[in-house]
């Protein structure tokens, strides 16, 4: 009934009676909450009492409680894949609004369900052995620390790094926001510790070019990326278990947006360079100048149609951070920080915004898609630039007098993440960060199992994310190597070889990679631990030599019968 | 066209008392807590943002600052303790010495210093003029009448020269207050007749100070009267300078008392004496917001004001009790009071006594003026933009 969910749309009492009088049907209840302890305990009780074979749960979506009832079915003694679910809630109830015909369309499903649960074969797991070294690709803050992690558990790890150094995008930067502890102590822990670590291999200067096998049980191919023609032989292959993907984030190239005058105007700079003049301690104009005034532009490359739809997320928080470290360097300096939305979610954010208010930084907002636009002043102005800028707030047209001009550009995907893609076998969204096998849920897995992704390749994060997802997916990793195998669920297609005429159709079409060519025999050969079980080789094969466990054409078929038959 | 930002703006107005200006952030809380605000005059986010952004060539032009009359309400409202009661009283101030055309209200309001040193100099001019003035012409035991240390036909005459140049000054800048406001400030020329028409705002709101009521009526607090208080202390205040520039003659007369003059001059000590003695009180134990915050010109016209009433008095009260050395004595130090003060009208808090009512009728005027281009607009579609 699921309480009034699917009580209010559909006789439920009609249902079960109509089930009742059905051939091979021993007995048919209704319960307010089947989902329920006492719910699952009823079952249990009656496949002990009336010794049942099949059961069929006339509920709500497999995807929310199959979990559940299969392991009624495993408390009771009977082997978890007899069951079968009619999804009479999203797929009736929910949907419709005349009890009548739901309450027919009820009947319908249950029916459905009940031919096919009739053909259902007890089926075992499989479990493989699960090779507890781990692959890190990146060497960012994300990667050392999922290596530090894992390695300290006391399992090998190769970390890959495409430059000659470890630490990334986090390198470039002096202070982070919002408490100035100095990006350098923060990394320089992490670099010793990983370059003196017994446990890990650094692969610096060095790329994956190849990835083969399957969860616990991966070949990856590392190949030093400087021009070397000897670079082949220098060539290493190692068996890994797991593979996370952190291979961070590039910057926008300002120069894209023609307002700002990026590359045509000196004293227009992004964060980045502003960040390398903090570093070397001296914040001046081209010329030399200390300047007066100082502009920080908000959302370069971020939040708009033409460029990237989304927000970069660290940007508001590093440009406030620009205002107090330009203002203390130069406490005569007036600081405009001209923004979208100041977007202040994580912790301490909010406050640091006041106290970036309270330290008199002038907040100018500007209208999503009405960009300011950057005028060279003239000779009588006392200043370098004017920015002129539709003002939100106030409502007018105003120019900004700037000597510099920060551009705060945002994150993007690296050109080369539809190569790592391809590689180890993830999907990218359309800007190409890689996709998550769920948002909420699974934030650090993918839809290959034993690859995960952490940090800013998967979307535009702060350190605290990025160290949080790093530190999931080590935490994941490690849950699975301290098993020792890997169960692997019994939804798996399988080839029958005599029918199979190695037409190799399968093999390209598979989304998971996971059939492989056996060149002696001629055969393909499908890695049941890779396998999703998703069929479409199944429908593809044109020998129909391609069995879908739990979804074999007779069990398919009798459901798809039932339903227009009755 | 472009207004050109000045970020430095605020660092000017930070010396006139706005100090919290630049943690608001534009939510709009106070505009909607104020009794006042309306369609018309958005403030005070509106004023706060423009200040924020260093308008000036805008704020100037602004009526928006004399509307508010400081209940408070906005800054017990303001989620970020930005102030907007005292960033509207400071924008006051800076207003005061943009209309004044000698700058001297500007270094005034900056420094403490400059103001009080300016007051003492003045005070002591006084003095020294006075003293050697009754020496040589009259006689120290004597205080009016034949013979008089100073006599009263001298202090009127000393009174309407000190007036006159006062005037001049406040002329000055309230024209100045009228071109900026009403003719740079205005988008499109106002009418004349809509100047005649709202004449009565002038002498209604001088006299009954109506929105300074309205403030009040949303405070519960029982003892809290600001209003009453202020009417009386600015009512006497009137009285009195009327009475000093007209009628001295009869009111330094005596030691009868002179029934006719003297019950003005009693009520309107009693109006001075009640207000300044609340607002000293108030000030000093900041028990309402928008005394928490005093600017060293708050002070220094609260208790300026104080010793003219003591002095006042204190002559008053010795003359009739035929103490006429203590009068004489009492009389210098009011008069050493009483010339500053005056002087220093029209650069100081003091100003709003006519900039005030002023302002209501300029705003009535605006008002009006905006509502009816709005209606010709609406009706002939073809001239909006």
């Amino acid at each position: 009934m699921c309480g009034t969910n699917i009580a209010k749309m559909v006789d439920v009492e009609a249902v079960a009676g109509f089930v009742s009088d059905l051939p091979n049907v021993v007995l048919a209840k209704t319960y307010k909450y089947m989902c329920s302890n006492p719910g699952q305990e009823m079952i249990v009780q009656d496949i002990e009492e009336y010794h049942l074979n099949r059961i069929v749960v006339a509920a709500c979506s497999p995807n929310m409680h199959e979990r559940t009832f299969r392991s009624a079915l495993r408390l009771a003694g009977l082997n978890q894949y007899l069951l079968e679910m009619a999804n009479i809630r999203e797929q009736c109830s929910w949907v419709h609004n005349d009890v009548k015909e739901a309450t027919e369309k009820a009947k319908a499903l249950v029916y459905a369900a009940i031919c096919r649960v009739e053909l259902h074969e007890p089926l075992e797991s499989i479990s493989v052995n699960m090779c507890p070294d781990v692959l890190v690709i990146g060497g960012g803050i994300a990667g050392m620390t999922a290596a530090l992690e894992v390695a300290d558990a006391g399992n090998k790890v190769h970390l890959v790094e495409k430059n000659d150094h470890l630490g990334g995008n986090l390198a470039r930067v002096d202070l982070t926001a919002p408490y100035f502890y100095s990006a350098r102590d923060l990394l320089k822990e992490r670099i010793t510790r990983i370059n003196n670590h017994k446990n890990i291999k650094v692969h610096l200067e060095s790329n994956l070019t190849r990835l083969t096998g399957f969860i616990g049980n991966f070949k990856a191919t590392i190949q030093p990326s400087n021009g070397d023609p000897d670079a082949s032989k220098k060539l290493s292959e190692v068996e890994i278990g797991n593979v996370v993907v952190c291979t961070g984030y590039k910057e926008f190239d300002a120069s894209r947006i023609v307002h700002y005058g990026y590359g045509k105007l000196p004293n227009v700079i992004t964060s980045f360079e502003l960040e390398q003049m903090i570093r070397r301690g001296r914040i001046e104009t081209k010329e030399g100048k200390v300047p007066r005034y100082v502009a920080i532009i908000h959302c370069v490359g971020s939040r708009s149609q033409e460029f990237h739809t989304y927000c970069s997320r660290v940007c508001c928080m590093t440009a406030l951070k620009y205002a107090h470290e330009i203002k203390m360097a130069n406490p005569g300096c007036y600081i405009s920080d001209i923004y979208i939305d100041m977007h202040a979610f994580g912790k301490g954010h909010e406050d640091f915004y006041r106290k970036s208010s309270a330290a008199k930084t002038l907040f100018l907002m500007y209208e999503k898609d009405d960009r300011p636009v950057i005028h060279k002043a003239g000779p009588k102005d006392d200043c370098e630039m004017l920015i002129e800028v539709n003002e939100k707030l106030s409502g007018e047209l105003i120019e900004i007098p700037a000597d510099m001009v920060v551009l705060m550009i945002g994150m993007e995907a690296r050109e080369d993440s539809h190569e790592i893609a391809r590689i180890v076998n993830i999907s990218q969204d359309k800007d190409g960060w890689f996709i998550e096998s769920h948002p909420k849920l699974e934030p650090v897995a993918t839809t290959t199992d034993g690859i995960f992704i952490a940090g800013t390749c998967v979307a535009p994060k702060d350190i605290p994310d990025t160290v949080a997802q790093a530190r999931a997916a080590a935490a994941r990793i490690l849950a699975r190597i301290a098993k020792e195998k890997i169960e692997v669920d019994a939804l798996y297609s399988e080839v029958n070889e005599d029918l199979c005429s190695g037409c190799r159709f399968c093999n390209t079409l598979c989304p998971f990679s996971a059939i492989e060519f056996n060149e002696e025999k001629r055969k393909s050969h499908i890695i049941s631990a890779l396998c999703k079980g998703c069929g479409v080789c199944v429908a593809a094969c044109p020998s129909s030599a391609i069995k879908g466990r739990h979804f074999t054409d007779q069990q398919v078929l009798a459901q798809v019968d039932a339903l227009f038959g009755i | 066209m472009a207004i050109r930002v000045n970020p430095g703006f605020i660092d000017v107005l930070d010396r006139y008392g706005a100090e919290d200006v630049q943690l608001c952030y534009q939510c709009g809380d106070c505009s909607t807590v104020c009794p006042h605000a309306d369609d018309v005059y958005k403030f005070p986010r509106k004023s706060m943002r423009l200040l924020q952004m260093g308008l000036e060539q805008k704020i100037e032009t602004t009526l928006e600052p004399w509307l508010c009359y400081y209940c408070g309400q906005c800054s017990e409202q303001c989620p970020r303790e930005a102030d907007p009661g005292e960033t509207m009283m400071s924008l006051r101030r800076w207003l005061i010495s943009r209309y004044d055309f000698t700058g001297i209200a500007s270094r005034f309001f900056r420094s403490r210093t400059t103001e009080v040193t300016a007051i003492i100099a003045v005070a002591i001019l006084t003095g020294a003029f006075l003293i050697y003035y009754g020496f040589s012409r009259g006689n120290f035991s004597i205080y009016d009448g034949e013979g008089a240390f100073l006599s009263s036909s001298f202090i009127h005459k000393f009174d309407l020269t000190i007036g006159s140049v006062l005037l001049i000054f406040l002329v000055i800048n309230a024209l100045n207050m009228w071109y900026l406001t009403m003719v740079k400030g205005s988008p499109f020329p106002i009418p004349w007749w809509i100047y005649l028409k709202q004449i009565y705002q002038v002498p209604w709101h001088f006299f009954t100070q109506k929105r300074y009521y309205e403030c009040e009526k949303k405070q519960e607090h029982p003892f809290y009267m600001p209003w009453f208080i202020h009417l009386g202390l600015m009512l006497g205040y009137v009285t009195m300078l009327i009475l000093v520039m007209v009628f001295v003659e009869k009111l330094q007369a005596g030691p009868e008392i002179v029934w006719s003059v003297h019950i003005f001059g009693y009520l309107a000590t009693i109006g001075l004496t009640a207000g300044t003695i609340y607002f000293i009180r108030s000030r000093l134990r900041k028990n309402y917001i928008q005394y928490k915050k005093s600017h060293g010109t708050d002070w220094v016209f609260i208790i300026l004001l104080f010793l003219i009433v003591i002095t006042g008095t204190g002559q008053h009260i010795f003359h009739r009790t035929g103490l006429n050395e203590w009068a004489n004595v009492t009389y210098i130090a009011h008069l050493m009071c009483v010339v500053p003060w005056l002087l220093r009208m029209p650069f100081s808090k003091w100003a709003h006594l006519i900039y005030r009512p002023l302002a209501m009728y300029f705003a009535a005027i605006r008002k009006e003026a905006i509502l009816r281009k709005d209606v010709q607009l609406r009706s002939n579609p073809v001239l909006v933009k």
